[in-house]
């Protein structure tokens, strides 16, 4: 696949220790301390010791609110994040105003009337944590997400992801006219990650509930640019070109 | 690479974006500048080998009467011992001063008399201005490129699989078919919202290139409405095309730009 490392020994150093286990590491320290994040707005706060503080931080689940409070660290988890947590790893509770921990589907719920496109939003960052990416915000590239093989400090990134749900015309979607496509492209040229564009099956944007998508499919297409004047000296065949 | 491809790739070279990173900023700049400088306009060199052809309105393609240069190994194609070129293929040509094109009565074919040629709705021949732009920005870097679906020579139909698997409208095999089947495809009809569809076959700059066993092209380079292809359209093309690497292509304020839709699957990591 070609990953790029960044330094020498950081291949070394996540090869020793996979996502998975540190993932795994976050899990179990969660459910021993039966963490509970605090729902507020579109994020979800929770605290965390010094050993789960290290763990947030080498999986990448969510971000450090910086504060003055000595023994404990505040993060700041992102609705997928918080639901990934909470609904596949089943690792934390989420509570509401009234303190009482949301069942998923109360909390699958409020998500949607946060944001109608929750569910492929979950989706998508499922699909890829699943296989023990690192997911994190894309915004700041005009995309969903991004993706890594690892912790960032070790990758670079691979992919800059975007949603496409597969309607009828897309009318609604994203990359819609070759304009968006130039501008996406351009983007993400300029961070050198190639587009990928996961497309997911429509019934899971009218998903009620979260238990539904399970059953609906995502595929993974890349966009890149063809450059005809650099793929001249490359006489071997035009499949094995450099992702852009 | 030929003489001329090199005149005209320097050429192109000069006005072309480049697409890398950071510098992409710049290098625009500098290609707006180019093109709208008054001074130092590239020129391309007279040449003193011109090959000249008969444009045949009923094929609507030049047929070649006098062949200089090397070019003709991957420009035409072969029909009956003789060398037919496209309009997009003769325009090439004429613009780089390679070609001189007369009509039946012998009178002189000037390059605006081919732009008309071409300017004829969307039916000029099978072509359109947006795909000589396409063909022209090829060519001009070396790639050897020929209209989907039409063999080289009419051996070249059992050797190569490509117009038996594309839903071509030629007649390639029947001899008696009229003439004007066989060597037009109607790539330029209009596309509907989404639809895409095969317009050349591309193959990788080739001095050992042969008419008569061209091999699998590097790529089908496919055209689209002035909407992105949809998903179900690249799928549907894709399994129509099967075995063939596909690639598409946007042109717009006469930039040419090529694109690849791969499906991928990302690695489940450690």
């Amino acid at each position: 696949m070609g990953i790029r490392w960044k330094g020498k020994g950081a291949e070394a150093k996540a090869l020793a220790d996979p996502m998975s286990k540190i993932v795994s590491q976050l899990k179990c320290s969660l459910i021993e301390y039966d963490s509970r994040g605090l729902l507020s707005g579109f994020s979800v706060l929770i605290e965390a010791n010094e050993e789960q503080t290290g763990l947030f931080n080498r999986t990448c689940f969510g971000r450090r609110n910086i504060t003055t409070e000595k023994d404990k660290q505040w993060f700041q988890l992102s609705m997928e994040e918080a639901f990934y947590l909470s609904y596949m790893l089943k690792c934390i509770k989420v509570v509401g105003e009234d303190n009482c921990p949301t069942n998923d589907d109360e909390l699958w719920k409020y998500a949607i009337s946060k944001r109608n496109n929750f569910p492929n939003l979950f989706k998508a960052y499922s699909h890829l944590r699943m296989k023990n990416w690192v997911v994190r915000a894309g915004s700041q590239y005009g995309v969903d997400f991004v993706a890594y093989p690892h912790h960032p400090t070790l990758v670079h990134s691979e992919y800059a992801v975007l949603i496409l749900s597969v309607e009828d015309d897309n009318s609604n979607g994203r990359l819609r006219v070759w304009l968006d496509f130039h501008c996406t492209l351009r983007l993400c040229g300029s961070v050198a990650k190639t587009l990928l564009v996961l497309h997911i099956d429509k019934n899971c944007s009218a998903a009620t509930s979260p238990s539904c998508l399970e059953s609906c499919l995502v595929e993974e297409r890349t966009v890149t640019r063809w450059n005809p004047e650099q793929s001249r000296e490359n006489q071997t065949t035009v499949q094995k070109e450099p992702s852009n | 690479m030929e003489d001329d491809e090199r005149e005209r790739f320097r050429f192109y070279e000069e006005r072309s974006d480049c697409d890398s990173d950071s510098e992409g900023y710049v290098e625009d700049l500098v290609d707006d500048a180019l093109c709208y400088s008054s001074c130092d306009i590239p020129k391309l060199q007279l040449r003193k080998d011109v090959s000249k052809a008969q444009w045949i309105e009923e094929l609507g393609m030049a047929e070649v009467v006098e062949k200089k240069g090397k070019m003709w190994t991957t420009t035409g194609i072969v029909r009956d011992g003789k060398i037919y070129c496209s309009i997009e293929e003769t325009l090439f040509l004429a613009e780089i001063g390679a070609l001189h094109i007369v009509n039946g009565d012998d009178t002189y074919l000037s390059l605006k008399d081919l732009y008309e040629k071409i300017a004829i709705g969307n039916d000029g021949y099978g072509s359109s201005w947006e795909s000589f732009e396409v063909y022209r920005h090829l060519k001009s870097l070396g790639y050897i490129v020929g209209r989907y679906g039409v063999p080289w020579t009419f051996k070249s139909t059992k050797i190569n699989s490509i117009a038996e698997n594309g839903a071509s409208e030629l007649d390639g095999t029947s001899c008696n078919g009229s003439r004007h089947n066989i060597f037009i495809t109607e790539m330029f009809t209009n596309l509907q919202f989404g639809e895409v569809k095969p317009m050349f076959d591309v193959y990788l700059p080739n001095s050992k290139f042969k008419k008569s066993s061209p091999g699998s092209p590097c790529f089908l380079l496919c055209r689209t409405s002035d909407h992105p292809p949809s998903k179900q359209a690249t799928e549907d093309l894709e399994t129509r095309c099967k075995g063939h690497h596909i690639k598409f292509c946007n042109v717009e304020h006469g930039r040419v730009n090529f694109f690849s839709f791969n499906k991928v699957e990302l690695p489940i990591l450690p």
